[in-house]
């Protein structure tokens, strides 16, 4: 009696516990006299994004605003859910490792919250960013999805299983035996799953009840791939094995293969493997992936396309030169895509760092505005299993939230401020290094 | 000695022969003798005006009237939503094949981009489909005195790419003060070879420029100093030719300034990412400014150029205010002068910047480089306002022909 007495007590305790420390955390908030482009619908004219807790409680033209809420009057502003990045290999240090197959690692373990690239992405309305190894690994690691706020890496996760990052361009020696060597691999994978069910059914009825070894592990993995977002309080153990259950996770579909493509063959190869061995695949495509457009039509999945998205080439025969625009060439091959950003190296005097330019490029040769906006934030969602919680304004979405000083895409349009989950993280009334930039003068 | 006004009269004979082919050119090419008539919804005309709507009548590949309407017979009928003045480039490398530099001198003012341009190349091609229809061809910075520069035409037509039609040339004298000719020393350590290079820093830089114009101005020795050579420095020096320098960084302008105030040349600067640190100076001298390597995107946090260069965004904006004569010039000019006008630089400027400024800069205003009488009838034809990132070109008209894209 006593002993459910307590229990009950400890209970309301946790309880109150938890909602002051939710109203302590968060605050009610509100943004009206938005033009709200919500992307999931028709966008609205004056509308209120109101916010509770971090998540979006309601968005709407005649939401009523509770008095304890504070406002944000963004009278003549627009209001977009937060940008996406689709893949990028910043905010890590180094991208690739020497060992080719490393299927074992976690880009969680190398980010670096405080480096220029998580800023840049505030400053420019990106909320959240799809981070996986570079392309120069034949079997790079996992990926993760972050907000692109936070102290820690662990305060930013929203995804931990992103996928594996494979990539078909042999950092040494021929394609040949790249692709070889990475056929290996995928079937050591297939023939541990095979080896383990032909154990499990062998054993199945004499050890019902005795705990299985191998597979305890990889369930909790496997519910975190199907869902919630990870506040990463839990960790996965490390584990000997790490490497071949992550093949072993990917090949059962459990874990997304990112698949870098450098060429037009290599979309042929990706395609044979995703067969082969029944990958849920996103192709990372590069630049003379393009000539096999009609191949990746058919597919609802969007592809990520290489930033340089205009470029010329000579025809090695006829000397002709040809403009390209990866844009214009997907879509009249039928093939959705998203944007991915060019990385700082090469971004100085190139407007490919902004995720809105490569979306006006997009515009520019054909694309309607409303689906080029529609590939900054709710495709990539999608495509990155994240669209329960960001990608567009509605209800029960985190408040990833992004204020724009006009209509996007514009020349004028600036980002005045963006939000996660539901908290100002950045304002551009305060960014001295951009005043800096904007008002030179001598020192 | 006596040969001085010999070299002089050289000179001037090389320089009014090529401006006499220039002028050839220029009337052979107004084969489009049809009249056109260009009617706009907007048409930019380069000087800060704007006429909504507009009307261009192009007769013979030039402009003859431009006004809100024009009523005309017999002239083909050509529709567009925006129009302004085909871009200029200041500063372009287009098409030198065979590389731009000499590497075994460090002073080679006779070497001329013009004498070795290949049409054919995929530069002229990119230009002309990024709007450019006047280019200012300068040699490489590898070299002290790197050599004469040209002024093209892309024309976008020609069975097998861009044709190209010369305007100038022997327009301008290339320099580089800057370190990039003391970064191709490669002599490896070896000292008979023409890889050894003499300027190893930019106090050699410095001393090979005052000494080559302080030698042709007294007309004394100078290993780097040929017949040649000596007409053409002093052809500059005289100021009948310009002098183009390639300063990036604060203490490469305040030297020009030195060399400025020895010399009594006025160089026109190429670069300029650091006049905003010596801002004060400039508004004193008022150079002209060609800026090239604008920042137009990238990260606000770490932005450097060239030679560790520090960058500002809003350059252009703070030249402008201060009265400063420049231009846009380099890559992909019409998303430089997008940037310009986003970091806050005015509308028109930011036109004015890409077409007028540097036509003006390369003495080429009364020609070209904006819609008005007589004037080219170089015109880009966009499907949205041009300063917009979603405007594309539509078509581009070089001396009254179109090429459709």
């Amino acid at each position: 009696m006593l002993k459910r007495f307590v229990s009950k007590l400890f209970c309301c305790a946790a309880v109150v516990a938890a909602t002051q420390s939710a109203a302590f955390a968060q605050e009610t908030l509100a943004i009206t006299g938005a033009k709200v482009i919500t992307l999931a619908g028709d966008p609205l004219e004056k509308g209120v994004v109101l916010i509770r807790d971090g998540k979006i409680e309601a968005v709407g033209t005649d939401v009523k605003i509770p008095l304890e809420a504070k406002v944000i009057d963004a009278t003549g502003q627009v209001v977009m859910p937060g940008f996406i990045d689709s893949h990028t290999s910043e905010g890590m240090g180094q991208a690739n490792e020497r060992n080719e197959n490393v299927p074992f690692l976690s880009v969680v373990d190398g980010i670096d919250p405080v480096v220029d690239y998580f800023e840049e992405c505030r400053r420019n309305g990106i909320t959240t960013s799809a981070i996986l190894p570079g392309n120069n690994t034949m079997i790079g690691g996992q990926g993760v999805v972050l907000k692109t706020a936070g102290q820690y890496v662990n305060d930013m996760i929203v995804k931990r299983d992103t996928g594996i990052k494979i990539s078909l361009r042999p950092s040494s020696g021929s394609r040949m035996g790249h692709i070889a060597r990475l056929r290996k691999e995928l079937d050591k994978a297939k023939q541990a799953i095979e080896k383990k069910k032909s154990g499990e059914n062998a054993e199945a009825k004499p050890q019902e009840n005795a705990p299985a070894q191998p597979e305890t592990p990889r369930p909790a993995e496997g519910e975190n791939v199907e869902g919630a977002p990870q506040d990463g309080a839990t960790p996965p153990a490390a584990d000997p094995n790490q490497g071949v259950d992550a093949l072993i996770a990917m090949l059962e579909g459990k874990l997304p293969a990112f698949i870098y493509c450098e060429t037009a063959m290599d979309v042929t190869t990706a395609l044979a493997l995703v067969d082969e061995y029944s990958l849920k695949a996103k192709f990372v495509l590069g630049k003379d992936t393009y000539k096999a457009a009609s191949l990746l039509a058919g597919r609802s999945e969007p592809v990520i396309l290489d930033p340089t998205l205009i470029f010329w080439e000579t025809d090695p025969r006829t000397q002709e030169d040809k403009k390209i625009v990866l844009t214009k060439v997907f879509s009249d091959a039928k093939v959705p895509f998203v944007f991915q950003l060019e990385n700082s190296g090469a971004g100085l005097t190139s407007a490919g760092s902004y995720l809105w330019y490569q979306a006006a490029i997009a515009v520019k040769h054909g694309m309607p505005e409303a689906d080029a906006l529609k590939c900054m934030s709710q495709v990539p969602a999608k495509l990155l299993g994240i669209d329960e919680f960001v990608g567009t304004l509605e209800a029960g979405k985190d408040a990833d939230i992004v204020i724009l000083s006009g209509e996007p895409l514009r020349l004028s349009t600036w980002v005045n401020k963006t939000l996660v989950r539901g908290k100002v993280v950045y304002d551009r009334s305060t960014d001295t290094k951009l005043e800096r930039l904007l008002a030179p003068s001598a020192e | 000695m006596s040969c001085v006004p010999m070299k002089h009269w050289l000179t001037m004979l090389i320089m009014s022969l090529s401006s006499l082919t220039a002028m050839g050119f220029t009337f052979g090419l107004a084969r489009g003798d049809d009249l056109v008539l260009i009617r706009a919804k907007h048409v930019v005309v380069g000087d800060g005006k704007v006429l909504s709507p507009g009307a261009v009548l192009v007769d013979k590949g030039k402009i003859t009237v431009v006004a809100e309407s024009i009523e005309t017979e017999g002239a083909k009928v050509v529709e567009a939503d925006w129009i302004m003045p085909g871009l200029v480039n200041a500063a372009a490398s287009y098409g030198v094949s065979g590389g731009n530099s000499e590497l075994s001198v460090e002073v080679a003012p006779d070497f001329r981009t013009a004498l070795s341009i290949d049409p054919d190349s995929r530069d002229f091609l990119e230009a002309f489909d990024q709007g450019v229809t006047t280019a200012h061809i300068i040699p490489g910075t590898d070299c002290v005195i790197g050599g004469c520069s040209c002024i093209v035409k892309t024309t976008g037509g020609g069975a097998s790419g861009a044709e190209v039609l010369m305007l100038a040339d022997q327009h301008g004298l290339a320099i580089a003060l800057s370190s990039d000719p003391t970064l191709r020393n490669q002599s490896r350590g070896r000292p008979d070879t023409v890889f050894m290079r003499q300027p190893t820093n930019r106090m050699g830089v410095v001393w090979i420029l005052r000494s080559t114009l302080h030698q042709t101005k007294t007309d004394g020795e100078s290993p780097y100093l040929s017949v040649e050579n000596r007409a053409i420095i002093s052809a500059s020096l005289d100021g009948k030719m310009p002098i183009y320098s390639t300063s990036r960084k604060d203490v490469d302008i305040r030297s020009l300034f030195t060399l400025q105030d020895e010399f009594g040349i006025q160089p026109i600067v190429i670069g300029g990412s650091e006049t905003y640190r010596i801002i004060d100076a400039i508004r004193e001298r008022k150079p002209t400014i060609v800026l090239t390597e604008q920042a137009v995107g990238a990260r606000a946090s770490s932005l450097r150029g060239q030679e560790g260069t520090e960058k500002r965004w809003n350059l252009a904006g703070q030249l402008a205010q201060d009265g400063i004569e420049f231009c846009l010039a380099g890559g992909n000019l019409l998303d430089q002068a997008r940037f310009a006008s986003r970091f806050g630089l005015s509308r028109e400027q930011a036109i004015a910047a890409i077409t007028l400024q540097p036509a003006k800069i390369l003495k080429l205003d009364q020609q070209l480089g904006s819609i008005s009488v007589n004037k080219d009838a170089d015109i880009l034809a966009f499907n949205g306002d041009p300063l917009e990132f979603t405007s594309g070109l539509q078509w581009v008209m070089v001396n009254g022909k179109v090429s459709t894209k």
